[in-house]
């Protein structure tokens, strides 16, 4: 092989194998995907985030949560995800329709946040675990998006108040016709 | 070791003195930031045992010093190192002389000014949540441009070049050159220009990560050991006439294994399974790597004379952990067991057997090489030589131990806690102090001699 554009066309066929191959077909398949209601003639999921929880999204990517939490519950046939806990069901591409940007993560230093906030009972209970993690967490504290007030009590910052409200909003607990709960 | 390494000052040819110049400043770049991202790396570690560590302020999340510690080591270290390896292996064997060199220069220090604002822009928490894509979206832009100044020169020599015979690492080093800068842009437009809907996104950056790691980081790597071995052992290479075939299966292949790292993912199945069957195929273009590697070395007690060879020793341990990933990433990309090891350590482990001891173990020992030829001074002290190869050598098995055989403990619900790995982060520290040391030291006495000596 001497010929430069013999190369480089030979790359660019093995690239555009693969980009055509994996991605614009995936495209084609999951490209058009929109929300569904869970039963005929009730509302669509996924709910639209409130604009509080979009600007929580982007304070969990600046504090780089993505590298220790995914979001992202697998078959009960390819893990034991659903076992442990993390959500009624698997997670499937209807359930990030509307994300503006998809953190699906890659390591569970902590544990898997897709249906994060069906799991706790309230916001106070996410503010008091950012404040102060129980001993024995992988989690660091994040007391430093709390200011204290006149009172000496902790106050949340913006920042916390958008992040608390993004973490309760991330819930997979409804049907999809992909994955039904009672499944 | 080879006393080679360590012979008194020389001239340099007029082909190397033509490139010295960008060789120089890319790899002395490439030495900073893999000191800055050796340091980070013995942090990150340290606050995965204590997580109070540099706690109380967001600058110093674990999250963003490890976002932080992964574009040093990517774009600072390896893709600066390959920059410096490519554009003087692909002069070498084409002999072509650059006039215009300096131009290299200006791309190199665009790309590093980029990734000094990226660098600092990730630490503000001003990023992407996107592993290798964290830097925001204009630095995309000048770091595009840094890479078409920088790192396309290898194209403009063989183009011109003088001589018609070709070798192998020229087919490999074209082949990444021209897939960086296309993969780059595909990626910044799909996932942060213009996203793709939903999932898909994933698919795109799934997509973009194995072919940076395996059509930039290893193919350059590639390129790399099929040179040096033929050049340092005086052998032809072993089943030469499998080469091609093994490239182009490289090539063809190595892109379709993205899927085989989000297995259980929300993504069509079958995207899914076009992954683990790549992954399974990888082995192909991978065995007759080993054939044509450790053929030609194992010839007449070549390995254990590869031993006494400085470059050699580097790339014979990067030989191995070629072999050993391909063989593991075939073998974990199989539904039954990827179920066990997602989301653990076990991924973590299998990426530093990739980017580090295969890829930069082979940028060291080609180091070794060129840093002599490209300044005219021997290394400074062979003590740190050997303290170089061998702290990192146990640092970098050590890692993966802990992290292959801790991740497996994990997804098989042995162990709850994430593997600790400071003890081979700080070995692997010390290892790169020392390359540090022999390496600033030649280039420092480089810059107090002055003028460029060659012979043609």
């Amino acid at each position: 092989m001497k010929n430069i554009k013999l190369i480089f066309a030979g790359v660019l066929f093995t690239l555009s194998a693969s980009f055509i191959g994996i991605l614009l077909s995936g495209r084609v398949q999951l490209g058009s995907l929109g929300r569904a209601p869970a039963e005929e003639g009730g509302p669509l999921f996924p709910l639209r985030e409130p604009g509080l929880a979009i600007q929580g999204r982007q304070v969990y990517i600046s504090l780089g949560c993505v590298a220790c939490h995914t979001q992202q519950v697998r078959p009960a046939s390819q893990g034991s995800d659903i076992a442990k806990g993390y959500g009624p069901r698997h997670s499937v591409a209807r359930d990030y329709v509307l994300q503006s940007s998809v953190l699906l993560g890659s390591q569970r230093i902590g544990p898997d946040l897709a249906n994060y906030g069906a799991r706790v009972s309230s916001e106070n209970e996410i503010h008091a675990h950012l404040r102060s993690p129980k001993a024995g967490s992988a989690m660091p504290s994040y007391d430093f998006l709390y200011t204290t007030g006149k009172d000496g009590a902790k106050v949340p910052t913006e920042k916390a108040t958008a992040l608390v409200a993004y973490l309760k909003s991330l819930k997979i607990d409804y049907s999809s016709p992909e994955a039904k709960l009672n499944q | 070791m080879s006393q080679d390494s360590y012979r008194p000052s020389f001239n340099i040819s007029r082909v190397d003195a033509s490139v010295a110049q960008p060789v120089r400043l890319f790899f002395a770049s490439a030495f900073l930031w893999l000191m800055l991202a050796s340091i980070l790396s013995v942090i990150t570690a340290i606050q995965l045992k204590d997580v109070s560590f540099l706690g109380g302020c967001s600058l110093t999340t674990y999250g963003r010093l490890k976002a932080l510690e992964g574009n040093l080591f990517a774009y600072g270290w390896v893709t600066n190192a390959l920059f410096g390896l490519n554009l003087w292996l692909m002069s070498s064997l084409t002999r072509f002389e650059f006039k215009n060199a300096w131009l290299a220069n200006v791309g190199g220090v665009v790309w590093n000014l980029t990734l000094t604002y990226g660098a600092i822009q990730i630490i503000m928490g001003n990023m992407n949540g996107l592993s290798l894509l964290e830097m925001p979206k204009e630095v995309a832009v000048a770091s595009f441009v840094g890479f078409l100044f920088a790192a396309l020169w290898p194209v403009v020599a063989f183009s011109r070049r003088p001589t018609g015979h070709v070798y192998v690492s020229q087919w490999y080093i074209l082949g990444s050159t021209f897939v960086f800068p296309i993969i780059f842009a595909l990626t910044q437009l799909l996932v942060l220009w213009c996203p793709a809907q939903g999932v898909l996104q994933a698919l795109v950056h799934s997509w973009f990560h194995q072919n940076f790691y395996l059509l930039w980081f290893a193919s350059s790597a590639i390129a790399a050991v099929y040179y040096f071995i033929p050049k340092e052992s005086g052998r032809t290479v072993s089943a030469y006439y499998l080469s091609s075939v093994g490239f182009w299966t490289f090539f063809l292949v190595a892109s379709w294994t993205s899927p085989a790292t989000l297995l259980g993912s929300p993504l069509p199945l079958w995207v899914q399974s076009a992954g683990v069957v790549a992954a399974i195929l990888m082995l192909i273009p991978l065995v007759i790597l080993a054939i044509n590697f450790l053929g030609t070395l194992s010839w007449n007690r070549g390995i254990s004379q590869s031993w006494n060879n400085t470059t050699l020793r580097f790339v014979l341990v990067a030989i191995f952990a070629l072999i050993l990933w391909g063989a593991l990433f075939a073998t974990f990309s199989t539904r039954g067991l990827n179920a066990v090891i997602r989301f653990t350590s076990f991924n973590t482990g299998l990426e530093h057997l990739l980017t580090y001891s295969f890829v930069s173990f082979v940028i060291f020992g080609a180091t070794y090489f060129i840093l002599p030829k490209v300044t005219g001074i021997s290394w400074l002290s062979s003590k740190l030589v050997h303290l170089h190869f061998w702290s990192c050598a146990i640092g970098t098995v050590s890692l993966l131990i802990i992290t292959l055989l801790g991740g497996w403990q994990q997804g098989s619900g042995l162990r709850a806690d994430w593997p600790s790995v400071i003890f081979p982060s700080v070995l692997l520290l010390i290892g790169h102090i020392a390359f540090g040391i022999n390496a600033f030291g030649m280039l420092t006495a480089k810059l107090s001699s002055g003028h460029e000596s060659t012979h043609a």
